[in-house]
């Protein structure tokens, strides 16, 4: 195919970024990425065009190319194609390496053995070290800006495979000290230093010369790529900013790197000169450094923390996110070796400052209270990992952090959470009054948004910040009576004024503590009950009783349903009082409610809505308390159904019903047992979960038998043996077949379960049986006249039945053992089967030659000379 | 520190999907890194569409009816910072940092260096603050004088190129991304190696500096005897220094008169290098006594090429500029108000423009007023329930000026009428809109003879100053007002 025109890529692009796996699934899919790498060398494109087509390969390479093969011949191409591009200007240099290391990396063909790594690395380093060793640079114009490009696609690489770089560290560190763009050197310099660190520290060894070992690492001709280090390193990736924990795991693997004292001098002198640099990168360029350096130099000797000193005072004069963040990794990492008391004071006045500076935004505050909130403080009170002011964050300071009804819902909820920390603090005799002040302004916050919550024509926004807010006060100070009393009062208050607010409070009472949940409950019961059972909001009290209804106060609750009942004119109303009358019956409240339900049954004029009652009033009269408590209560099947009208009847509908279920038993066969005048199937029974009352039922496939009796055990336990149990089969011909089982049982939650078995094997060996014993002695004779008497109307054939190694005696012993009838080894056998119902066979085996043994069989039932042949030359082969 | 992926997400309201994703960048190799680091937490990167609605859903920026649905209004689903995490598929995406500003959410997905579950602290996530900045890069590229949507359109066509320059493989190298437009625009320009990383090229030309401080004065007034009212005064010092030479070394003082308003929270501009501790440790949370550092505050730095802000401040004055108060009653079918403002005899009676804003919430259109004022202009906006007082240039010489009327309004209409849950009953408010050019209220100025520059000649300096007002409120006093845990007296 040729190559596509603008517009058929710019369409077929389109398409991909629509749905990229589903475009990958379809027709086109599959040829992609050939095409794009062909087309990037076709002349009828723009570069334009070809720019988006690698833009593409940067942001989907593990589409195109997903496996390592693919990837490799991938980056191979883009790296051809960089070769032959004229030496002009072209857009295309920077997108090609990019996409080049992209596809590497991401197909995971990165590596020694890769030939086009081994092209790219050098190719990178030539170009970043400015030097144009594969005429690729193009105009002097390019050079800066692919020089960059150079950079970051090393620093990607050896993110990707650490320690890749670590032969370059002394190269990189002189580079430094020249003249070279500052930024991205300083960047992949710290990085391959930390990982280079890491590697070695792991390996417990010393730095080597990597820091001094200054050469042009791929000059003066083709030498390989030095991978020692990454090999050293295991692919393992490395963490840039690791988290508190898993870096003091990294700060003990540093103690064990050996380092002379000649090294630790070279390691200090090199992190001096990064951090001399550090005012000439971008603020965020800054950030990444002090993350990496940090964490770097944590737990390594003769790295004294004090090297950073220096930046703090004007990192901290700043607003900027990065920077004060990276700080805070800093104080994280080194605590009270590089921060005094006073430091920290002062890094708390200026954090506390910025999370409510007018001039910074929204999402700064609110990610900077998190960080007060977290605050890794020299000398943590608290327990560690839960949220909480730091020490010397007084209430004072925290003014200006106090939630107010003007601001955004996020903001306020992240301000009141503040404010309820606060109150939460139990003070000294001197800051009691503070934290009263405070809980008064709580309970001024917490009125304002239920006033707002209150308003009729609100949007839904409002009334969900009041709930929102008042579980998190609820959860916060649940150990404060005083607040949750008030809270609970103006809770009921807003029901009261807007009983549409239903659902939210069901939601509430879901989420919250015992301490809220029940003075709620009874609060907002009273609230429901007081009320008359005739006024529009009937609807909601209904909702709300279903929730808050129990034994408490049954009298009005009751008095408030039969009022009700009377306005109860439409279905949904009908089933929500039945609903509440459901609660009841689960709760054990009996006066009273059957005379209720048996008044529902009668005069609900919906017959959906007497049945229920009918029903719920025989439940009633007929289970005990705790059955119908089960019965009635939640779901225990997963997951709920969306539907809440058959997700409350799920309870129900389960406890009374059985259900399907996957096999709570394993069923094998055991060995053969000859036993009575039927063949029997020993089964062995292993269940893995305790089982009462199972019941299981065969059916046979093709109704070969009569059918099975279903087999009863009383109870089963895993891990206790249970006893083997006999199954008579009654073939109507002698015939292997298939049994289906299934299993019905109860659980110990009393539940009834049906499961389906996996189909148990009856083999054609499994119905014989033998003869009665002749006379000693008159064996011979009593085969002759077998077969003697069958010969008639009988079919007689020979058939070779192959031996293994173990020979003839004793495979005869172990498969036909009880059916030989006259043995005289090794000559001759002879052995006489009875097939249920009324079929016989019999055989002659000769003396054994060489690999088997012919056999001469005689029956009355033809049809099962071909089962018999099956049978004998499988014979040696089954065990 | 990396980012795994990052989108801009348009917000369409009343439209079937509610949203269209404008930009999406992924970054594979990132990518590749968090599937090891994340081990069993780890949660693909979804695909367009299905990011779509899961974020205009967290976000509830979806125009679903107006019952309540567990999912999304669940009491104990509370987000405290702009982080989130999002249901896609059976999986939670998490840390996916998202904010919505002028119907545009910008949201981005960083690298999490170690397992998702149980989930690390924000705070230990270098990410995070890195996908802020990214944002808020990219937040500034969109809104830097834009005005209407093509121009929005040529800057998304521009962003997957500035994307390349500043964060090719999901590490951000610099959040300014104009600096990285200029930047392509001055490729050809050799560069010398050792200018610092955020500055773009070099200026041949006269030098020059140029300094702009503007002032903005918020207040909440409340005229009543157990509620303090409250008033900040927040600075902005912009500045743009054309010099030659690849680091030219600038110092600007800012200077208080004698009676001036200690400067507080200052925040300068990365490129400062150092900092008076006096500087860093005036703080507005603490109470400051009269012996606080009130100047000059020094600030020397390297400039960027483009204009910046070299500090912010806060600054509490003695007294607000205006003080009024504002009494409305209900009286039957009517509402009767009265307005006082004073304006303070140290402030400069020159303004651009000054109004008063009487907004009526959650009533019908004004059918009918009869009003007097001492001063200026009324106008009335029937349909808006809105009475503007203009005020004009100048206070009279009494500086103090009332307006009282007497409103009916017609039947309501919520359509058209505004409605607000915080005016609600007597709750009411004026809010003040004025500008005062070449003046400072905390008296705050740059003496043209107090800035340096060492290296280049002496530069030409022009100095810009203004005062403007922003959330200048004066509550009715008659009725209940919102109040901040400050307005309290203890």
């Amino acid at each position: 195919m040729g190559p596509l025109s603008r517009e058929a890529w710019a369409q077929r692009l389109g398409a991909f970024r629509a749905g990229p796996s589903a475009f990958m699934a379809g027709p086109e899919g599959e040829s992609l990425g050939r095409d794009l790498l062909s087309d990037l060398r076709s002349e009828k494109l723009s570069e334009q065009t070809k720019v988006s087509l690698l833009a593409l390969s940067m942001e989907f390479p593990d589409q195109l190319w997903p496996d390592a093969a693919e990837a490799e011949a991938a980056a191979t191409s883009l790296l051809d194609t960089l070769r032959l591009l004229a030496p002009r200007p072209s857009v295309l240099r920077r997108p090609l390496l990019l996409a080049a290391t992209a596809a590497l990396v991401a197909g995971g063909a990165l590596g020694p053995t890769s030939g086009a790594s081994g092209r790219l690395l050098p190719l990178l380093l030539d170009l970043a070290a400015g030097r144009d060793g594969d005429g690729v640079f193009g105009p002097a114009a390019e050079q800066r800006p692919l020089q960059a490009t150079a950079w970051e696609c090393l620093r990607e690489l050896e993110s990707c495979q650490p320690g890749l770089l670590g032969g370059c560290l002394g190269f990189l560190r002189g580079l430094l000290g020249l003249e070279g763009p500052v930024q991205p050197l300083s960047l992949l310099l710290a990085l391959a230093l930390r990982n280079g660190l890491v590697i070695r520290a792991r390996a417990g060894a010393g730095l080597g010369g990597l820091l001094t070992d200054s050469h042009f690492p791929t000059g003066g001709g083709p030498r390989p790529w030095d991978w020692t280090l990454a090999e050293e390193g295991d692919g393992r990736l490395q963490p840039q900013a690791p988290s508190c924990p898993a870096a003091e795991e990294g700060g003990r693997g540093l103690a064990a790197l050996e380092t002379s004292p000649e090294e630790v001098r070279e390691l200090r002198a090199t992190v001096a000169q990064l951090l001399d640099v550090c005012y000439l990168l971008t603020p965020v360029a800054q950030a990444q450094l002090l993350w990496l350096l940090g964490w770097g130099l944590q737990g390594l000797r003769g790295q004294p923390p004090a090297l950073f000193k220096p930046q703090l005072v004007r990192l901290l004069g700043t607003g900027q996110l990065a920077l004060l963040h990276a700080i805070l990794a800093l104080k994280a990492a080194f605590g009270e070796a590089l921060f005094t008391a006073q430091d920290e004071a002062l890094l708390l006045h200026r954090l506390t400052a910025a999370a409510q500076h007018p001039a910074l935004p929204a999402p700064t505050h609110l990610f900077y209270l998190h960080c007060l909130l977290n605050f890794p403080e020299n000398w943590p009170l608290g327990p560690s990992g839960e949220e909480g002011p730091p020490l010397l964050l007084g209430v004072q300071l925290c003014q200006g952090l106090l939630p107010s009804l003007l601001q955004e819902p996020m903001t306020l909820l992240a301000h009141l959470h503040l404010l309820c920390l606060l109150c939460a603090e139990d003070g000294e005799e001197e800051s009691k009054g503070r934290v009263q002040s405070l809980r008064c302004y709580l309970e001024k916050v917490l009125a304002g948004l239920r006033q707002r919550a209150s308003l009729a024509a609100g949007p839904r926004a409002s009334a969900t910040l009041c709930f929102r807010a008042s579980y998190l006060v609820a959860s916060c100070l649940a150990g404060q009576p005083t607040v949750l009393t008030s809270l609970t009062q103006g809770l009921a208050q807003l029901y009261q004024c807007r009983p549409a607010l239903a659902p939210h409070f069901v939601d509430l009472l879901n989420s919250v503590g015992p301490e809220l949940r029940e003075p709620l409950r009874v609060a907002l019961r009273q609230e429901v009950v007081l009320g008359t059972g005739s006024d529009g909001a009937l609807r909601w009290h209904l909702q709300m009783l279903a929730k808050v209804a129990g034994r408490d106060g049954q009298s009005t609750t009751l008095r408030f349903l039969q009022e009700a009942a009377a306005h109860c004119s439409d279905w949904a109303l009908q089933q929500a009082l039945l609903q509440v009358c459901r609660s009841l019956l689960r709760d054990g409240v009996a006066g009273g409610l059957a005379d209720l339900l048996q008044m529902l049954a009668s005069q609900l004029e919906d017959p959906d809505g007497q049945d229920r009652a009918r029903l719920y009033y025989l439940l009633l009269a007929h289970l005990s308390e705790t059955k119908l408590a089960m019965a009635l209560g939640p779901s225990l099947a997963a997951p709920a159904l969306a539907s809440s009208l058959v997700a409350e009847n799920q309870g129900f509908a389960a406890a009374l019903t059985v259900q399907e279920a996957p096999a709570a038993l394993r069923l094998s066969v055991g060995p053969r047992r000859l036993e009575g005048p039927s063949p029997v199937l020993q089964l062995l029974l292993e269940p893995l979960q305790p089982l009462y009352s199972l019941e299981l039922r065969f059916r046979v496939e093709g109704q070969l038998y009569r059918p099975l009796e279903a087999v009863h055990v009383p109870c089963l336990h895993p891990g206790r043996p249970a006893r083997p149990l006999l199954l008579p089969l009654q073939p109507r011909r002698p015939a292997p077949t298939r049994l289906c089982v299934s299993a019905v049982y109860t659980t110990p939650t009393g539940r009834t379960c049906h499961a389906h078995l996996p189909p148990l094997p009856v083999k054609f060996e499994d119905l014989f049986l033998p003869f009665p014993s002749p006379l000693e002695g008159t064996g011979s004779s009593f085969f002759e006249e077998l077969w003697a008497s069958c010969l008639p109307k009988g079919t007689e054939s020979r058939v070779w039945c192959p031996l293994g190694p173990e020979g003839l005696e004793a495979l005869v012993s172990r498969r036909l053992g009880p059916f030989v009838v006259v043995a005289q080894p090794p000559d001759s056998y002879c052995v006489a089967i009875h097939l249920p119902p009324a079929s016989r066979l019999l055989l002659r085996l000769g003396a054994a030659q060489e690999d088997g043994v012919s056999v001469a069989l005689l029956t009355d039932d033809w049809t099962v000379l071909p089962l018999v042949g099956d049978y004998l030359r499988g014979l040696s082969e089954a065990a | 520190m990396a980012q795994r992926a990052v989108w801009l997400v348009s917000h369409e309201p009343r439209t079937p999907v509610c949203g269209t994703v404008r930009f999406s960048r992924r970054y594979p190799t990132v990518e590749k890194r968090a599937k090891v680091f994340n081990g069993a937490s780890y949660v693909p990167i979804p695909e367009d569409g299905p990011l779509l609605k899961a974020l205009l859903f967290e976000l509830g920026l979806l125009d679903n009816d107006k019952d309540f649905m567990e999912s999304r209004d669940s009491c104990a689903r509370i987000n405290k910072t702009s982080v989130f995490g999002l249901r896609i598929g059976g999986d939670e995406l998490w840390p996916v940092v998202a904010f919505l500003k002028n119907d545009m959410i910008y949201a981005s997905v960083p690298l999490v260096e170690q397992a998702l579950s149980p989930r690390p602290s924000l705070i230990n996530i270098s990410g995070i603050s890195q996908a802020f900045e990214l944002l808020f890069g990219v937040q500034d590229f969109l809104c830097s004088s834009q005005k209407n949507d093509d121009e929005l359109n040529t800057k998304l066509g521009q962003l997957p190129d500035l994307l390349l320059q500043t964060c090719p493989f999901g590490t951000l190298l610099d959040a300014n991304l104009q600096n990285s437009l200029d930047n392509i625009n001055v490729a050809s320009m050799t560069q010398p190696p050792k200018q610092p990383a955020w500055k773009t090229g070099t200026y041949k030309g006269k030098p020059h500096i140029s300094i702009s401080i503007n002032e903005k004065v918020k207040s909440m007034q409340y005229d009543k005897q157990d509620i303090a009212d409250l008033w900040q005064v927040i600075g902005a010092v912009t500045c743009k220094c054309d010099l030659e030479g690849i680091m030219p070394n600038v110092t600007i003082s800012l200077s208080l008169p004698t009676n001036g308003s200690p400067l507080q929270d200052i925040l300068a501009h990365p490129c400062v290098t150092s900092l008076d501790s006096a500087v860093l440790t005036s703080t507005s949370i603490e109470a400051t006594d009269d012996s606080a550092f009130s100047g000059p505050y020094k600030f020397p730095f390297t400039p960027p090429s483009e204009a910046f802000n070299l500090c912010y401040y806060t600054s509490q004055v003695p007294v607000p500029p205006i003080l009024g108060f504002y009494q409305m009653q209900e009286e039957e079918v009517q509402l009767k108000i009265t307005v006082n403002l004073k304006l303070h005899e140290s402030v400069k009676n020159n303004f651009e423009f000054c109004e008063a804003h009487i907004p009526f919430y959650n009533r019908g259109p004004i059918t009918h007023v009869e009003y007097k004022v001492s001063f200026g202009q009324l106008e009335v906006l029937r349909e808006k329930s809105l009475l503007i007082w203009t005020i004009g240039q100048k206070f009279p010489k009494s500086m103090a000026i009332t307006l009282s009327g007497i409103i009916t309004f017609g039947a309501k209409n919520p359509e058209k009428q505004p409605f607000d849950q915080i005016c609600i009953g007597g709750t009411a408010y004026v809010k003040l809109h004025f500008k005062i050019l070449d003046y400072t209220l905390t008296g705050c100025y740059a003496d043209q003879h107090s800035v340096q520059v060492f290296g280049s000649g002496k530069p030409k300096i022009t100095t810009h100053r203004k005062l403007t007002s922003s959330d200048y409120y004066i509550w009715n006093s008659k009725a209940p007002a919102p109040i901040a845990y400050g307005s309290l007296l203890l």
